[in-house]
C-alpha cells in the first residue's frame, strides 16, 4: 500500500497550475465563478474545453490511445484540485464523460472514428435523450416511438430533462422499436447526427434559479438514419444500462469540487458574525456540522482514489450507484451548508449579475449570489441519472442477491 | 497509488482469517468473555506462533519489523469475529511505548506471548487527545511515584507490566512509566467491558514507576494514530459482519408474507448501511496507505476517526432495528457487534470531537 508523494508530483502540480493561472481568458474565469449546478455556462465552458484540448487535457479519464492523458491516479487528482482551486467551469459531463466512453466502450469503429475526434476536441456537443414525461425512475416505460422505413427510422415522441439540448448540436436516445415481449425488450439506442432535423423542436425549461438548463425535446415524424444505431435494434437496454455506469460511476472525481465548496463555506462563515458572538467560523455547532461534512466529503474522495486506482471496491455491481447517491447527497449538504452561510444575503434574485459578462455588480459577495442558485439548482441531483430511491433499490437487490 | 495488500500481507490475513473461522465462533466467544481469566491463552499463544505479537516490534529488537498495513490485513478478521485478546493494548500501545523506551526484555517477552503488558491511559474523560493527561508524577529520592487514577485499563488486572501515561510532575510535559503489577499502593477494580474485554480501573497511591519517556508527547500521537488507525480495521470487520447478516436476515425473514427485504424502508436502509460500510473501507484503507507513506496527519485521524465512530453507529443501530426483537437480544451476535463499535467510537474522541476538529479547520 502507498501513495506516491513524489517530488516529480510537485512539479507536475506546478506545471498544472501554471496553466491554469495563465490560459483561461477572463470570461472563462468568470464562467467558472457563476457555476451553480453541475452545468456550466455553455459558450465558455466549450471554449475552455476546447483549450484544454489544445493543451491535451480535455479528457483524462479517456484511455490514452484515445486522446487520454495516461496520468496516475496522484496525476489525476492533483489536476482535479487544481482546476477547483482556480474555479474553472467544469467540463460538460453529456459528451466527454457519457457518450464518448460509450463509443469507446462499445461503438464501431467506424463510429469511433466519426464521433470521438469532435467529441474529444469540443466542435460537439451531445444532449441526453433518456427522460419521458411519462417515464422517469421507469425509464423502460419509455414510448417515443421509432419505425423502420427503408434505411430510416422515423421517431414520434417526446423527451424531457434534456439538459442543455437548446445547445446541443448532436443527441443520444433511446427509442421505442418494439412493444413485443418486457418492455426492457423493445428499446433501441440512437445516435443523432442534427438537432435540427426537419419536425424535431426544441423547448427549454426555466428551473428554480430562473434560467433554462433542462429542454424538452419533441419528434413529429422525424426521419434518421439507421446508421446512427448503436447496438443492436431492441438491445438499447444494455447499451443504456452500460452508459449509466459511467454517468454514475464517476470518472471525474466530484471530491475536489465539494472541497472548495467547503473552503468557501468556511471563507465566508469567517466574514459573517454570528449571533453568539465571534465569526460563524468560530461558532461550536457550525464547526461540528462543517466538520462532519469535511469528512464524509474525505471519505467520498478515498472512494474516489480506491476506484480509479483499479481497487476492487469500483468492481463491485453497486459501485456506480453508490457513488451516485454520496455523490449527489454531498452537494445537496454542502449547498445546504453555504446558503445557511449566506443567509439573507442570498435571497436576492439576480438573474442579471449571474450572467457572463453582463458587467452587473452582484448584491453582496461573489458567494451570496451563488449559493442560493446552487442551493436550488442542487435539488436536481438526487432525481437525475436515476433517483436516488432507484439507486438505493439497486444497491439492495445486490445485497439480496448476495453481492 | 496502490491500496491492494501485498501477497506476504494477503497470506497473513488468510491465516488469520482460517485460524479464527476455526477456532473462534460466537459461542466459543461467549465462553471466554465469561471465564475467570477473559480470554484465551491458547489463542494468545497461537498469535504468538503466526508472529502477530512480534509483528510491530523492529527486528533489532526481536521483532518483525511489520509496517502499519501487515496490522490493518488482519485486522478486520479480528473484528468479524469479535476478538477479545487484548491484542492491540498490550502489543501495539503498550508493547510499542515499551520498545520506544528500550525495554528489550519486555518487548521480547511480549513479542514471543510470555508477557502481557497493559496501557494505563485513559482517565475517564474519553481523552481525544494526550494533552487532557491530568495525573502526575511526583520525584522521590532518584525514582518517581505515580498518584490518581486510571480507567479502562485493558488487561490491567491481568498484566505482568503496566505503562502508565502522566505529566512529569505539576503540569509538566507528558512521560510515559512503567509500573510493576504488585507495586505497594496500586489497587485494581476489574470489569468486563460491554465488547468483551477485561479491563481494570486502576488507582495509584503513591506508586514507585520508572521513568520510559521523558518528552512523550509525539510518542503518544504517534501510538495513539497508529492504533486508531489499527482499530478502524477491526471497526471495518464488524461493519461488514453486520451488513451481510442483516442483508442475509431480511431475505429470510417473512413479515405480511414476504421476505422484508422486500419492502421499500428495509432495503433502503440495507443500502444506506452498505454504503456507509463502503465509505468506512475506503478510508481505512486510504488512511493507511497514508501511514504507510509517511505522509499521515493529524486531520487524516480526524477524517478516519470521525467518519468510522459515526458509521459504525449507525451500522449497528440499523442491524438492530432490522433484526426486530432478536436485535435486542444478547444471544444474538448483532449486539455485540454494535457494542464493539459503540466502545470504538467512546476511545480517543468520539465522533462529535473529532468533526469538530476538523470544523475548526
Amino acid at each position: 500500500m502507498n501513495v506516491d508523494f513524489a517530488p516529480e508530483l510537485e512539479a507536475f502540480r506546478a506545471e498544472v497550475a501554471e496553466f491554469f493561472a495563465t490560459a483561461p481568458t477572463p470570461a472563462i474565469r468568470e464562467a467558472g465563478r457563476k457555476t451553480t449546478s453541475v452545468f456550466a455556462p455553455f459558450k465558455e465552458c466549450m471554449e475552455w474545453h476546447r483549450m484544454l484540448y489544445d493543451r491535451g487535457w480535455a479528457a483524462p479519464h479517456w484511455p490514452k490511445e484515445y486522446g487520454g492523458t495516461g496520468w496516475s491516479v496522484e496525476q489525476r487528482f492533483i489536476f482535479a484540485e487544481e482546476y477547483r482551486k482556480a474555479d474553472l467551469p467544469p467540463l460538460l459531463p453529456q459528451s466527454l464523460g457519457m457518450v464518448g466512453p460509450l463509443l469507446i466502450d462499445l461503438g464501431t469503429e467506424e463510429q469511433k472514428a466519426k464521433y470521438l475526434p469532435p467529441i474529444l476536441n469540443g466542435e460537439d456537443f451531445w444532449a441526453q435523450g433518456y427522460s419521458e414525461p411519462g417515464s422517469g425512475s421507469d425509464l423502460a416505460s419509455l414510448s417515443c416511438r421509432a419505425d423502420a422505413d427503408g434505411d430510416d427510422y422515423i421517431i414520434n415522441g417526446s423527451k424531457i430533462w434534456t439538459t442543455y439540448a437548446h445547445h446541443a448540436n448532436r443527441m443520444f436516445m433511446l427509442v421505442r422499436t418494439s412493444s413485443e415481449g418486457k418492455k426492457q425488450q423493445g428499446i433501441t439506442f440512437l445516435l443523432l447526427d442534427r438537432m435540427d432535423y426537419p419536425g424535431m423542436e426544441v423547448r427549454p425549461i426555466v428551473g428554480l434559479d430562473g434560467f433554462p438548463e433542462q429542454c424538452e425535446v419533441f419528434f413529429d415524424n422525424v426521419r434518421v438514419p439507421q446508421s446512427g444505431r448503436l447496438g443492436e435494434e431492441n438491445d438499447g437496454w444494455s447499451v443504456a444500462k452500460h452508459l449509466l455506469t459511467h454517468e454514475r460511476g464517476g470518472a471525474n472525481a466530484a471530491s475536489p469540487t465539494l472541497m472548495r465548496y467547503i473552503e468557501r463555506a468556511r471563507e465566508a462563515a469567517s466574514q459573517t458574525p454570528s449571533p453568539f458572538g465571534g465569526m460563524m467560523s468560530d461558532d461550536p455547532v457550525f464547526q461540528r456540522d462543517i466538520g462532519e461534512l469535511e469528512a464524509d466529503i474525505a471519505s467520498l474522495g478515498h472512494f474516489e482514489k480506491l476506484a480509479i486506482s483499479g481497487h476492487e471496491i469500483a468492481r463491485d455491481p453497486a459501485f456506480p450507484s453508490m457513488n451516485k447517491t454520496i455523490n449527489s447527497e454531498l452537494i445537496q449538504r454542502a449547498s445546504v451548508l453555504m446558503s445557511q452561510v449566506s443567509g439573507v444575503s442570498g435571497l436576492a434574485r439576480q438573474l442579471e449579475a449571474l450572467r457572463v459578462g453582463s458587467n452587473v455588480e452582484p448584491q453582496g459577495s461573489e458567494f451570496d449570489l451563488i449559493a442560493m442558485p446552487l442551493y436550488l439548482n442542487s435539488r436536481a441531483t438526487t432525481i437525475y441519472a436515476g433517483s436516488n430511491e432507484v439507486q438505493r433499490d439497486l444497491i439492495a437487490r445486490g445485497m439480496a442477491a448476495g453481492a | 497509488m496502490d491500496f491492494s495488500f501485498s501477497d506476504e500481507q494477503t497470506m497473513l490475513r488468510d491465516s488469520v482469517a482460517r485460524y479464527l473461522e476455526k477456532n473462534y465462533d460466537f459461542d466459543t466467544r461467549k465462553a471466554l468473555v465469561a471465564s475467570e481469566a477473559g480470554w484465551s491463552a491458547d489463542v494468545w499463544a497461537q498469535f504468538a506462533e503466526l508472529g502477530l505479537l512480534a509483528l510491530p516490534f523492529s527486528e533489532e529488537q526481536g521483532g518483525l519489523g511489520g509496517s502499519i498495513d501487515d496490522q490493518v490485513a488482519f485486522a478486520q478478521s479480528f473484528g468479524r469475529h469479535l476478538v477479545v485478546e487484548p491484542y492491540v493494548h498490550a502489543v501495539i500501545l503498550a508493547g510499542m511505548a515499551l520498545a520506544e523506551g528500550r525495554e528489550d526484555e519486555w518487548v521480547e517477552k511480549i513479542a514471543a506471548g510470555e508477557a502481557v503488558a497493559a496501557f494505563a491511559y485513559e482517565e475517564g474523560n474519553g481523552t481525544p487527545s494526550p494533552a487532557m493527561i491530568a495525573m502526575q508524577s511526583s520525584a522521590s529520592g532518584d525514582g518517581h511515584t505515580l498518584t490518581g487514577e486510571k480507567r479502562l485499563v485493558v488487561a490491567g488486572a491481568q498484566a505482568d507490566i503496566l505503562v502508565v501515561a502522566a505529566r512529569m510532575g505539576d503540569g509538566g510535559p507528558l512521560a510515559l512509566f512503567a509500573v510493576e503489577p504488585g507495586a505497594a499502593g496500586l489497587a485494581a477494580a476489574p470489569y468486563t467491558t460491554i465488547d468483551g474485554f477485561a479491563a481494570a480501573n486502576m488507582r495509584f497511591d503513591d506508586v514507585s514507576a520508572k521513568l520510559l519517556i521523558e518528552d512523550a508527547g509525539e510518542t503518544l500521537n504517534r501510538i495513539i494514530g497508529h492504533v486508531i488507525i489499527v482499530q478502524s480495521a477491526q471497526a471495518v470487520g464488524a461493519m461488514e459482519a453486520l451488513v451481510k447478516i442483516s442483508g442475509e436476515y431480511a431475505m429470510t425473514r417473512k413479515q405480511f408474507g414476504q421476505p422484508i427485504a422486500g419492502f421499500q424502508s428495509i432495503a433502503h436502509r440495507l443500502a444506506d448501511m452498505k454504503i456507509a460500510y463502503t465509505r468506512a473501507l475506503a478510508t481505512m484503507l486510504y488512511t493507511t496507505a497514508l501511514g504507510n507513506s509517511g505522509g499521515l496527519g493529524a486531520r487524516d485521524i480526524h477524517v478516519l476517526k470521525g467518519q468510522l465512530g459515526k458509521t459504525g453507529r449507525e451500522i449497528g443501530e440499523s442491524a438492530i432495528q432490522i433484526h426486530g426483537g432478536l436485535g435486542l437480544t444478547d444471544e444474538l451476535n448483532v449486539g455485540h457487534y454494535h457494542k464493539r463499535l459503540l466502545a470504538y467510537d467512546a476511545q480517543f474522541g468520539d465522533h462529535g470531537y473529532h468533526m469538530r476538529m476538523l470544523g475548526k479547520g
